[in-house]
């Protein structure tokens, strides 16, 4: 545990009048061994004022934002009038966008499932504590995170235009577990392989590897997002955002 | 203490009532400060004194507090709109309406917890973010990291369950895509689409069930994770910071 509670200065108040001298360096198990001086503030008013900013900020934004944009309101449900495309809330597109490409379970159980299982064993994978507090641990770090979103996101971009113009089914429609399980996953699979052999390249610590693959997480659940909002129109086909039949927008 | 020396402050602050409430003079000294917080039962969550280095807008973005902000935000205004809707497939869509032209600031107070839940996803999306790039799940601080990835989940779904209450186009149709995939999962899936519709097709009783999970079960989840959220903050010794990664003995740079 850290224990900042001991202030350096109390104990041995400055004398400008004085000079000092350090006379030992001593190896033990004190809380205070290797720490510099406190690096602390009174949280009464230093944190307590930006969070009070923080507040009205956040109220102030929202005000003028539903000030201005009247949250939706569309015809009275009708079981009777499928909606065209019928798309989910928008931070559930990039399901829906899988559900275009691969069997139902595989895109709505096993990817989201996997995704949320290794979010969570992140800490348990990378349990060296070096570069904490390091934004993308190192310029390497950097390096591996914006190539890998590039990468990505190229990658993303290029499987759905395939599925699109050139499509899977057209090519291998039966039996049904060739293009619903086999193709998505090998494709996937490697895809990620791929990836991770090209990070290895690199000589990446595990944080830095980690640092790749959760980028190419957040690509593609950005991207998927966008162009299940934006880019997919009647019966889910693609479109240009300006061709969007009225209504598609999910909000 | 306080500064005695007549101001308004001083007046404010130096009487019995002030003092009944507060337990302490106006924090214009290190103990008042320290005191104004481990006093305050609203405030007790924080420590007393915070590393510099959590201060700094370019670590956090506020992120957090944000998400925390937009949640009190949200139960603000949900608390508000219940008072105008009723979760009926007779009447809920027609109290929407009212709110929206008939009710004084339904449609700011609609709209404001509307855009609120779009925006909460977005920025607990972005806090996870900012904590996985600056390494802050690392130990002592994994389960905190593991709590947070349930927020973000719940937050979603608690998103969800919102989203088919005003019983429009969007709603039912939003909600009919996403239990059909629930539907298809092998062996469990239709099950679960029935207990989560109560019925065969999205209707009363898929409403009813909604209601219920967003305006009580779900939000007193997120209320009890946002309680170990910040509790455990405080536990693993505040925000992470580079300072600590030579604390380490074993990985030492
Ligand atoms: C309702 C959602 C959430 C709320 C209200 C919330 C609130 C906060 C707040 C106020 C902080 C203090 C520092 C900061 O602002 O960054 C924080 C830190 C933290 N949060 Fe969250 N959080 C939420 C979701 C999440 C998620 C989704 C994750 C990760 C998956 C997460 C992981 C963490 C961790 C590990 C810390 C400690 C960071 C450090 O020590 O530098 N939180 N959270």
């Amino acid at each position: 545990m850290t224990n900042n509670n001991v202030p350096v200065q109390e104990i041995f108040p400055r004398d400008p009048s004085r000079t000092y001298g350090l006379m030992e360096l001593v190896k033990g198990t004190s809380p205070m061994v290797d720490k510099g001086p406190e690096d602390t503030v009174m949280s009464w008013p230093n944190l307590l004022v930006l969070e009070l900013l923080a507040a009205l900020g956040t109220t102030v934004v929202l005000l003028l934002w539903s000030a201005f944009v009247k949250a939706p309101l569309r015809e009275l449900a009708n079981p009777n009038v499928t909606e065209n495309p019928a798309k989910a809330a928008w931070y559930f597109l990039s399901l829906q966008e899988l559900l275009l490409h691969m069997h139902p379970v595989l895109a709505g159980l096993v990817m989201p499932g996997l995704v949320i299982v290794l979010l969570m064993a992140i800490p348990y994978i990378d349990r060296s504590k070096k570069d904490v507090g390091k934004w993308f641990a190192s310029k390497k770090g950097r390096k591996i995170a914006f190539w890998s979103g590039v990468y990505t996101f190229a990658c993303l971009i290029g499987l759905v235009l395939f599925d699109e113009f050139i499509r899977v089914r057209s090519i291998v429609s039966q039996p049904e577990a060739v293009p619903g399980w086999i193709i998505p996953v090998f494709v996937n699979a490697g895809l990620i392989l791929l990836l991770y052999r090209a990070i290895r390249r690199w000589r990446p610590s595990r944080r830095e590897v980690l640092v790749g693959l959760f980028t190419a997480f957040t690509v593609t659940y950005f991207t998927l997002t966008i162009v299940g909002v934006f880019f997919r129109g009647l019966g889910m086909h693609l479109v240009w955002p300006w061709d969007l039949p009225p209504g598609a927008l999910p909000f | 203490m306080t500064t005695g020396n007549g101001s308004i402050a001083d007046f404010i602050t130096r009487n019995r009532i002030w003092r009944s409430i507060f337990r302490q003079g106006y924090p214009d000294n290190d103990e008042n400060r320290a005191k104004a917080i481990v006093n305050s039962w609203f405030l007790h969550i924080h420590p007393v004194k915070v590393k510099v280095h959590s201060l700094k807008l370019t670590y956090t973005w506020g992120l957090g507090i944000i998400s925390f902000v937009l949640f009190l935000i949200l139960i603000v205004t949900g608390a508000w709109l219940m008072f105008f809707y009723v979760p009926s497939v007779q009447s809920a869509y027609t109290d929407v309406q009212n709110l929206e032209t008939a009710v004084t600031f339904g449609a700011l107070m609609r709209s404001l917890h509307r855009w609120s839940a779009h925006l909460m996803v977005v920025v607990v999306f972005l806090h996870m973010c900012r904590v996985f790039f600056t390494g802050a799940y690392k130990h002592p601080r994994e389960f905190n990291w593991v709590i947070g990835v349930l927020l973000w989940v719940v937050t979603m779904v608690l998103s969800f369950t919102g989203y088919l209450l005003p019983w429009d186009q969007l709603s039912y149709w939003a909600v009919t895509v996403s239990t059909n995939i629930v539907g298809s999962f092998p062996l469990i899936g239709e099950p679960l689409r029935r207990l989560l519709l109560g019925a065969a097709e999205a209707g009363q009783p898929a409403l009813v069930r909604f209601y219920a999970l967003h305006i009580i079960v779900l939000p007193a989840i997120m209320v009890i994770l946002i309680g170990i959220h910040f509790w455990r903050i405080r536990k693993d010794g505040g925000l992470s910071s580079p300072a600590e990664a030579s604390e380490n003995g074993n990985d030492k740079q």
